[in-house]
């Protein structure tokens, strides 16, 4: 018997859309604040500092992140942790352009772990596209551990 | 300016992660999570005894370092993997190597090092050159 027949299955969620219905705008003021606060100045081209492809995508995204975490039945008290980040840019993302968010919770995985016991690996999907309409600027998966406490 | 496998990308360092920064994020995150914000969270939770910089701000970081290393460049794809945790007043030093150079595309590797504890962020890019 493998080691993940000793627990449930995780809830079947790959599939849910992520869409988001909020527009996300970069004011040239946020971008200032934001790439002072990594120590660096903000581009002179109008292009605003990459990092925002986590931050926009996070925020405008269909759910919150305690919502996204409910929806795998997790608490988000119980401490969701990044796993990892991946991203890619077809085009830089303006200051003052407004995009919209398309996505998609890709899997969510039972394992266990020898340090953090019985965990889920959730993997989602993000796009962030021009508000208007058109081809996606960027998408982005990232990867979440939660840790299954009860299940330990 | 050329670039060649091997080749060391200039370090980003932060002296010291600062705790007014993770403020700041926890409104452009739309986070108010208190392991970013109240250092007595961070000790109830057993998790440390000062704050943890939100995940983003390490990203943040590593692309500071490689959009510095090739100015006019844009970074085309990047993956980071989260291994440890960033907190206040850390110093971090951002650091890489050019792994691949095909036309005007470089493969990176790089890491995010934190002064006696070791690597918390590891991951690889690739950035177009003259975009």
């Amino acid at each position: 018997m493998s080691e993940e027949a000793e627990f449930p299955p995780a809830p079947q969620v790959a599939g849910t859309s992520l869409d988001g219905t909020k527009i996300f705008t970069v004011s040239a003021d946020e971008n200032e604040r934001l790439c002072r606060s990594v120590g660096v100045t903000p581009a002179a081209d109008g292009t605003a500092h990459p990092v925002w492809y986590y931050v926009a995508t996070q925020v405008a995204m269909g759910k919150t992140v305690a919502g996204v975490c409910e929806t795998c039945e997790f608490d988000v008290e119980d401490g969701p942790m990044m796993g990892s980040s991946g991203v890619r840019f077809f085009r830089p993302i303006m200051v003052d352009q407004p995009y919209k968010v398309g996505g998609e919770i890709l899997s969510l995985v039972r394992k266990k772990s020898r340090k953090l016991g019985v965990m889920d690996v959730l993997t989602y999907r993000l796009r962030l596209q021009p508000a208007d309409g058109g081809e996606a600027i960027l998408e982005t998966d990232n990867v979440w551990v939660l840790p299954r406490k009860e299940l330990a | 300016m050329s670039y060649a496998v091997g080749d060391a990308i200039a370090p980003f360092v932060i002296p010291s992660v600062s705790a007014d920064a993770m403020k700041d994020w926890a409104v452009f995150l739309a986070d108010p999570n208190p392991i970013h914000l109240d250092v007595e969270v961070v000790k109830a939770k057993g998790l440390g005894d000062r704050v943890i910089n939100q995940g983003p701000i390490n990203v943040a970081y590593m692309m500071n370092m490689l959009m510095a290393a090739f100015p006019g460049g844009m970074i085309e794809a990047m993956d980071s993997r989260f291994l440890d945790n960033v907190y206040g007043g850390d110093k971090a030093v951002a650091s890489g190597r050019i792994t691949a150079v095909d036309g005007n595309r470089i493969d990176c590797e790089f890491s995010l090092d934190i002064e006696g504890r070791g690597t918390v962020n590891a991951g690889t890019a690739t950035i177009r050159l003259n975009a």
